[in-house]
Formats: C-alpha cells, structure tokens, sequence
C-alpha cells in the first residue's frame, strides 16, 4: 500500500486560504472533498495556522529602517576591510625567519672552509701580527650584524 | 619583531582599501533601500519564528543583510536573490542552532489583559492559537520549521524552498509531507 503524500486539490485549498474564502465562500464539493480527505485537512491546519502567525510577526516586526541598514552595512564592510589589510602577516613573517636561517646555516656549510682556512694562519700568525686585528675582525663582524638593524629603527619614522 | 606606528602612505593605502570594500558591495545603495523595504519583515518574521527568539532575529537579520550585500555572486532575477538571502539567513540561525545559543523557546503571552482586538478578533483566543502554534513548532526539527514556514506562511514554491534551504528539488515534496503531518499532528494535540 502506497501513501499519499500530495493532494490535487491542495493549491485550491491554499488559495481558498489566502483570498480568505475558506470556510464559508468556498463550494460544497470542495468542503466534502476536505472532510475525507486527510492531506487537505492537514494543508488546512498547518496553513492556517502559519498564515495567522505570519501576519502576526509581520505587524510585530519592528526593523532598521533601510537607510540604517545600509549605513551600518557600509561602515563595517570598510572597517572589516581595514582590519583585514592590517592584520599582521604572522605566517609569512616566520616562514621568512626560517627561511633567513636556513639560508645563513647553508651559507655558512660552505663558506666554511674558507673562514677556517683564514682564521687558522691569521691565529699562528697572530704573534707575528698586531695583537689588535683579531678584535677588529669580530668588530666588523658586529658592525655588519647591528647596522642593518640600527638603520631600520632609525628610519621607522616613529614621532 | 618590530612593530611600526602607521605612515601616511599606510593610512592611504587602508584608505584605499576601505572604499574597494565598499565599492565591491553587492548593490548600490537605492537598489539595496529599494530591496530591503520589500524584504526585510518576511525575513524577520522568518528569522523570529524559525529560532523562536525575537533578539535573535534581529541579530540574524542584520547580519544576514551584510553577509548578502558583501557576497560575490551575480543574481539572474529579485527572486533567485531573496532566495539566496534566505539561505544566508537560515544558515546564520543554523549555526546559532549548532552553537546551541538558541534554544527554541515557547513565547508567554503578551502582558495585555484579555479583551478585543483592535479588528474584533478576541485577545484570549488570539494568544492561545498563538501558543499553541509555537509549541507544535517547537517539537519540529530546525529543517521542518523552516520549510513549513516558507511554504505556508508565505507561500514560496517547492523550487524556492529547495533554493532557499540548499536542498534537492525532488526531494521538497516528501519532506514538506512529513513536517506537514508532524505539525498538523503536534496543533491536533494542543487542541
């Protein structure tokens, strides 16, 4: 046995619902119809019950006016705009720390060798040598570290 | 890191990008106007009973408009876009749903003392039907209130439903069936 889940005739119910002739300026066929027919009754129940409630929150309804809407609407796309421009690229900065890194842990493997081979003969030579150019090398060493980092506080423009 | 205080060219450049944001809104304003006059009480009334909550639906139907006018989508007709601001809307008070901020509630009645209304009908009788309604609606699934809703209490089509909801039109029918029966049951009860 199959059931029914839609009646013909339930758009004529709902119109009848919605021009408000049910139940009195409706003809007797379709109030005979109705009354054996379980999926209208039901169409009639349900509908009539959420257009009463329907027109009910309609009147309740007390929305922004539209000028408000839209000004609001406008004021926070442009701050969500501007906070999304703003927010600091956290990721990209520490993908391009670990990049730094790894760059300067590559730099150094191979330019190894040649530190070592410079700073060996400059360390048996440093009795030979003035004792003042070993603190000179790892002053220009500082110095190249540092100033990068000094110029950029210095040029930040903060008042 | 270094954090820097905001240059001119940083102000320009936000500047800039406030009024792309703005620009790139869905509408302009008199269409927007022109649209959320027609609109905007069916989605309230849709919003207030479908989360049972009048604060929620005013919540919803704010940010239903603003996620509508920043969406980046072309519309073919007024009706695929009010169908598409249903979707945002229901999905908003879904997620209130999911969030379990919303529980659905059966209204009390007004505080007014029993009478007439202003139209002859009687207030008593009026806030019973009324309680009644949000009870039976109370006991149906989030998906049951809305479909119920859009068809019956405005009178959408299958095809608007199923847009609206994100669901199958094939599927409507049978759905819309069985909320139908549920409520009609749950209304049969409360009588």
């Amino acid at each position: 046995m199959t059931t029914l889940i839609e009646c013909p005739r339930e758009s004529e119910i709902l119109d009848a619902l919605a021009s408000a002739r049910w139940p009195s300026r409706v003809d007797a066929e379709l109030t005979s119809h109705v009354s054996s027919c379980e999926i209208c009754q039901d169409v009639i129940a349900v509908a009539s019950a959420m257009r009463e409630d329907h027109d009910t929150a309609y009147r309740e309804a007390n929305v922004p006016s539209s000028g408000q809407m839209w000004w609001r609407s406008e004021m926070r796309a442009r701050q969500d705009a501007v906070r999304e421009a703003a927010r600091p690229v956290a990721v990209a900065q520490g993908v391009a720390a670990v990049l730094a890194l790894g760059v300067a842990g590559v730099a150094g493997w191979f330019a190894w060798p040649t530190v070592h081979d410079f700073f060996v003969p400059a360390a048996s030579a440093a009795q030979t040598m003035s004792p003042m150019v070993l603190p000179l090398l790892v002053a220009m060493g500082t110095l190249l570290v540092v100033a990068p980092v000094a110029l950029y506080v210095v040029l930040s423009e903060k008042p | 890191m270094f954090s820097r205080e905001l240059t001119v060219s940083d102000i320009e450049r936000l500047e800039r990008v406030a009024t792309a944001a703005v620009e790139a809104l869905q509408m302009d304003e008199d269409t927007f106007r022109a649209f959320y006059d027609r609109t905007a009480r069916q989605v309230w009334a849709y919003l207030a009973r479908i989360t049972g909550d009048r604060t929620v639906a005013d919540d919803l139907l704010q940010e239903s408009y603003y996620r509508f006018l920043r969406a980046e989508r072309a519309f073919t007709s007024d009706s695929h876009r009010r169908n598409y601001l249903y979707r945002i809307a229901t999905n908003l008070a879904h997620d209130r749903h999911r969030r379990g901020r919303v529980a659905v509630h059966v209204p009390m009645p007004e505080e007014n003392a029993p009478g007439a209304l202003s139209d002859g009908r009687d207030l008593a009788a009026e806030t019973e039907r009324r309680t009644d309604l949000a009870r039976a609606m109370a006991t149906l699934k989030p998906r049951e209130r809305e479909m119920l809703w859009l068809a019956y209490a405005q009178g959408s089509s299958h095809e608007e439903i199923a847009e609206s909801l994100g669901l199958r039109k094939s599927s409507i029918k049978i759905l819309l069936f069985r909320a139908r029966r549920r409520l009609a049951s749950a209304l049969g009860g409360a009588r």
